[in-house]
């Protein structure tokens, strides 16, 4: 080796060690913010007060050293010696206006409920809750508990969760009433990342008022054995539920200004108002897709396949967004119309979507009933949706906060469940979840055809993670967007794109 | 305006525009100009004009697409089989050309039900399609979305955070600001060209370029989560506030300077006693120049007091209320309102230091 | 690269360099010693927070550095591949375009409206000058958040106001943010709103033409147009300039705007998916932070060399009435 390269090469190690240093210390660094919210911001806001009064930038570095360990000593004083354990709510549900107090509420049950752990809670607003939890994280600041949260919030994380088994062990955690449900948690390389905790089926909401006024029949209440349902039965309209059947129904139910239908020749697509049929919050590709298959895009060779079914269902909902106009496009979504939340307006008949919509709802009043999801090919497919909580893999305090979720799992966990409106997973207490819904919705809600949709569950669940998912699963869903807003969008030509994308991706 | 020319054409009734004396001219010229600048600004200001007239709306009359808050008369019935509801009132023409108005029971897409509020017991079956029918609509505008969106904003808390922050930036900017422009304004030293390039040089560099290593740095200082990090920095000045404080500063004459170093003053004394009170104006601009930066400051905020709700400033409290609540659309129109009455308040009052012109170039003055 | 900066009053500053020397070598260092004391906050501040992370910045842009390791891979040394990568990532190639299509429109606009404006507001025809400049400069008082929510809801194609405006007028109206065709006028329109300190500054430049060059033109027999093109722009083409170089730094980092209207994905389609939010993307999304920092740089050597340029090509157009050096 010549002199000189070696030189060149000493440099550029002391420049790489340089850089490393700093990222290491970057990710093992900042001990300190871990204080209590009101904590921390009564002390920060203190210190403030006592550094307005300095005169230059050197002082004011002073005083926040001060405000360091003035913060953690009242954090100590005010903890005592329970181990504080971070909650990070908001890449699920969680993080609505009216949830915060009522998990606050279970905190605080928690807590006084024993002396050892003291649970903070932190609420991310949904939209910004990954970049927030990808900054802590970088920052060597991650949470103990993250939760709720679904398999696509997990994915999106991928290798960043602790494996639970040790801790199940440890505590020995009874996991016999999930009836090995749990086992859709285990990774590839074998870990137990969560324990099911609830879960949301779905099924057609639907508009009883909208039906009446159109006198037509409502969906149907049942399933067969095989999982099909039979619509109006006895009446002009009975046939098989299918998603045909739906669309023709849902042109029935969509009106405009003129009181005509999407069925008459002088339907004004300019100025319909009210829907026939909506996917509520469900209309990302593979969420679309599996309402008439299950499958997924990553083939068993590794290489990208958008399922036959899947472009099936988007060419159905293109056509009855933009050529029969029985369900609103992107715009009509967010007009004033719908206001962005489509069926709750009041002005669409029925709507696709999971359990969790009970969450946001409540203008339809009383009017609302659930009835059985249509057929493709005569296969049923009732997509699930699961959430958890998980434990950060760098948390120092993983028992601590196994034994929060010990709680949130026991005694917490209706209140919960209420909260997030996710259907237990453990069986035995899905009476007691069910009766609490009917106080809170006294229509008397068909819950049994929605948990009945359990046995149809999509397989490979629509959620399932893929190689290099955070670009995948991006460019995946750059699909949704001229689906719902490009009336002349070539859905062959962008699936054939999107493969050719995927498959780049994936060989890299 | 038709009042006016009324009157011109009542004074000189039979002149042709060509024959108009200069006056009149110059006054239809006037109203012309006057006009035109009108319908440019309200085109301008009608989105402002929208929120507020949405922001005095409920949900259910934003849903009813009229263009003010208009909402549909309801009559409650307590007798009769559809005794204990509401129902809307609509103006129902008949064959006979009366139009009478009646409550709309059970809808139906080719005949439905009305019945007469006098007459609460008569159902009266009407052919044809309800959709189409005048609803009975009243002005009803609210003020109920401000007191929420309030307390949804948790608005003191925001304005507190806000005031914090903005405050002790001001404070740090006007100071070191104005040190280095008076530095750059009144002495000789090495390396000024330098200076002045790397002032401009930070203009133009794209902050994110420095955004992932700075937060790395505050990150290791252990500031990640609290204020400092979007308070601090403004302590070493800002380019913008050198440019114009130095602008003002050379335009002071050297003479009221040279005569204090001759009384013997130190050159701060001489920059706290003879230029600071010269350049009040120009302090006070790059003051509120700063408030308006840190009020609107988004990104900031946004990293580094990610998770932190108690200590988030207005504009990133807001944007998490129009997460939260962007289906709620005259809430989040009432958030945007309370959230640049303030800004827009400061405007009104000190409208001078914003109007008067202000730049960095130095070729005007 | 100060060309902007010297003007007539900078001429005294620059004259004190020329003020004779008494002579006492130690005055002089005392000057230079109180001078340097002035400015060090500034030079602090310029190694702490901006050489310092440019120089980690452009490190990290050597290094497959992830946000957050999502795939148990080590940070290492991989060279030039992110700035290789660049060249040949198509996110980037569209996101160079739709900034470059977005400022070719916006430049314009940016330009001509505040100074149109401007000319009808130092109208003497004009009736409630002061309160016109008031409501003209109001929007720019308006916080970039509040304003989104405003436009967001405004622009709607189906029960926003500028919708129903052109419905009663007789068109038929896109929807603006959400179709690609589409989605840039609107941005340009939502920039509208930022006009206002354009318009303050081309109006302190309007009257600040003197009045006897408009006579002395007016006498050689000029009309409305001669006048504009011989006297006012040429005395008003240093703040053009300036206006210009403000704008085009403004572009460099434009950003926040679609990303609050349409994400980092830049909906619809990527047609907004400015070359800022392939940067916020790939860094905040996709936790690539090394590729993140070379998209960085290379964004800063690109607005850097544009300026330069800007500077350069000052010298044929833009007139300095108090050209020196």
């Amino acid at each position: 080796m010549k002199p000189k390269s070696q030189v060149n090469h000493l440099l550029r190690t002391l420049i790489f060690l340089s850089v490393l240093a700093l990222f290491a210390s970057a990710c093992g660094g900042s001990t300190s913010s871990s204080t209590t919210s009101d904590d921390a911001d009564s002390t920060t806001t203190d210190t403030v007060d006592d550094s307005a009064t300095g005169d230059d930038a050197m002082e004011d570095e002073d005083a926040m050293d001060d405000a360091e360990t003035e913060a953690e000593d009242t954090s100590d004083a005010s903890d005592g010696d329970r181990t504080e354990v971070r909650w990070f709510v908001g890449l699920g549900t969680g993080s609505q206006d009216e949830q915060i107090d009522r998990q606050d509420a279970v905190v605080d049950a928690f807590n006084s409920s024993q002396d050892s752990i003291e649970l903070v809670v932190e609420y991310i607003d949904n939209t910004t809750a990954k970049d927030v939890l990808a900054t802590q994280i970088a920052a060597g600041n991650a949470p103990d508990i993250i939760g709720p949260v679904g398999l696509e919030g997990s994915n999106a994380f991928a290798g960043q969760y602790a494996d639970l088994e040790p801790l199940i062990a440890a505590a020995e955690f009874d996991l016999s009433p999930f009836a090995g449900s749990e086992e859709s948690y285990r990774t590839a390389e074998g870990a137990l990342e969560g324990v099911p905790f609830a879960t949301f089926p779905s099924g057609i909401f639907f508009n009883k008022d909208l039906f009446d006024e159109a006198g037509l029949p409502y969906p149907p209440a049942e399933y067969n054995a095989d999982g099909t349902s039979l619509y109006g039965e006895g009446t002009e309209y009975e046939g098989d539920w299918t998603y045909d059947k739906l669309a023709e129904i849902a042109a029935i139910l969509s009106v405009d200004a003129a009181g005509n239908d999407a069925t008459s020749a002088a339907y004004d697509k300019a100025n319909v108002v009210q829907f026939g049929f909506a996917h509520q919050w469900t209309s990302n590709p593979a969420s679309l897709g599996t309402s008439f298959g299950a499958g997924r895009i990553e083939q068993a060779d590794g290489s990208a396949q958008v399922p036959a079914e899947w472009v099936e269902s988007y060419k159905w909902y293109q056509n009855l967004v933009h050529e029969v106009n029985a369900a609103p496009n992107s715009a009509q979504t967010a007009s004033d119309l719908l206001a962005g939340n489509a069926f709750n307006s009041g002005n669409v008949a029925m709507a696709s979507t999971h359990l969790w919509y009970t969450c946001c709802i409540a203008d339809v009043g009383d009017a609302w009933d659930i009835g059985a999801l249509p057929t493709h090919n005569g296969t049923l497919v009732s997509k699930l949706h699961g959430d958890t909580f998980r434990i950060h893999k760098d948390s120092e305090n993983q028992q601590d906060a196994f034994t929060v979720l010990e709680y949130f799992f026991g005694d917490g966990a209706l209140d919960l469940l209420d909260v997030y409106g996710g259907m237990p997973a453990r069986p035995d207490i899905r009476d007691t979840y069910f009766a609490a819904l009917d106080e809170q919705f006294p229509q008397g809600v068909n819950w049994d055809i929605i948990i009945e949709g359990l046995e149809y569950a999509d397989s490979p669940n629509h959620q399932t993670g893929m190689p290099n998912f955070l670009e995948a699963d991006a460019r995946v869903k750059e699909l949704e967007g001229p689906l719902l807003e490009d009336p002349d969008f070539d859905i062959d030509a962008a699936i054939a794109a999107l493969e050719a994308d995927l498959n780049a991706l994936w060989a890299s | 305006m038709a009042s006016v020319t009324a009157a011109l054409r009542a004074k000189e009734p039979k002149r042709t525009f060509a024959e108009l004396d200069v006056d009149a001219k110059r006054f239809l010229a006037k109203s012309t100009v006057t006009l035109f600048a009108t319908m440019l600004v309200v085109g301008f200001l009608l989105p402002l004009v929208f929120m507020v007239v949405t922001s005095l709306k409920t949900e259910q009359q934003i849903a009813s697409q009229t263009i003010l808050p208009k909402s549909t008369t309801t009559v409650d019935v307590t007798e009769g089989e559809f005794a204990g509801e509401a129902y809307d009132l609509y103006a129902v023409p008949f064959d006979d050309g009366a139009i009478r108005s009646l409550a709309l029971v059970t809808k139906g897409r080719e005949a439905s039900t009305f019945i007469d509020p006098a007459e609460p017991t008569v159902p009266i079956e009407w052919e044809g399609r309800w959709r189409t029918l005048e609803p009975a609509l009243v002005f009803d505008p609210t003020l109920e979305n401000f007191p929420e969106a309030w307390d949804a904003l948790d608005f003191l808390l925001v304005l507190r955070n806000t005031g914090i922050i903005a405050g002790l930036g001001m404070a740090g900017t006007v100071m070191a600001s104005t040190l280095v422009a008076y530095g750059l304004s009144r002495f000789r030293m090495p390396a000024k060209k330098f200076i002045l390039s790397s002032l401009l040089a930070t203009i133009i560099l794209p902050g994110f370029v420095t955004l992932v290593p700075t937060y790395a740095v505050w990150l290791k200082v252990g500031w990640v989560g609290t204020w400092w990090p979007l308070i601090v920095p403004h302590f070493f000045g800002n380019a913008y506030n050198v440019f114009l404080l130095r602008q003002f500063f050379l335009g002071i004459p050297r003479d009221l300077d040279e005569a204090a170093a001759i009384d013997g003053a130190s050159p701060l004394r001489t920059l706290i006693t003879v230029i600071l009170p010269q350049a009040k104006g120009a302090v006070l601009a790059v003051s509120l120049f700063h408030f308006f930066f840190s009020w609107n400051d988004f990104l900031g905020p946004l990293i580094y007091l990610a998770g932190e709700r108690s200590k988030q400033p207005i504009s990133v409290a807001l944007y998490d209320f129009l997460g939260l609540y962007d289906t709620a659309i005259p809430l989040v129109q009432a958030g945007a309102m309370l959230s640049m009455a303030v800004p827009i308040l400061v405007f009104l009052f000190l409208q001078k230091i914003f109007l008067g012109g202000i730049d960095l170039s130095g070729s005007l003055k | 690269m100060t060309i902007v900066f010297t003007g007539p009053d900078d001429r005294e500053a620059d004259g004190s360099t020329h003020r004779p020397l008494d002579g006492h070598g130690t005055l002089e260092k005392r000057e230079r010693r109180w001078g340097l004391m002035f400015v060090t906050p500034w030079l602090l501040g310029l190694v702490l927070l901006f050489v310092i992370p440019l120089v980690l910045s452009l490190l990290m842009s050597f290094t497959n550095y992830e946000l957050v390791d999502t795939d148990n891979q080590e940070v290492t040394w991989v060279g030039l591949d992110n700035w290789r990568r660049i060249f040949s990532d198509p996110d980037v190639a569209n996101g160079l375009w739709v900034t470059m299509k977005f400022a070719l429109m916006y430049l314009p606009i940016s330009t001509l409206l505040p100074l149109g404006v401007a000319y009808l507001l130092t109208s003497e025809r004009l009736w409630g000058r002061s309160l016109f400049r008031v409501l003209f400069y109001l929007p720019s008082m308006v916080p970039l958040v509040a304003a989104m929510i405003i436009w967001r809801f405004y622009l709607n194609s189906e029960s926003g106001w500028f919708a129903r405006l052109l419905r009663w007028v007789g068109f038929d109206p896109p929807n603006f943010l959400g179709d690609p065709a589409w989605v840039l006028p609107a941005l340009i329109l939502i920039g509208t709103w930022g006009i206002g300190n354009g318009i303050i500054i081309f109006i302190a430049a309007l009257n600040g033409v003197p009045k006897e060059l408009y006579e002395a033109a007016r006498i050689d027999g000029a009309n409305k147009w001669h006048l504009f093109r011989d006297v006012t722009w040429p005395m008003i083409s240093p703040i053009t300039f300036y206006n210009i170089i403000v704008t085009l730094v403004g572009l460099g980092q434009y950003f926040l705007v679609p990303f609050i209207l349409n994400g980092a994905e830049g909906r619809p389609e990527g047609a907004s998916k400015f070359y800022t939010m392939v940067f916020f993307q790939e860094t905040f999304s996709f936790f690539q932070a090394g590729y993140g920092a070379a998209l960085a740089w290379a964004m800063f050597i690109v607005v850097f060399a544009l300026t330069v340029l800007l500077f350069w090509s000052a010298k044929f157009w833009v007139h300095y009435e108090f050209e020196e050096r």
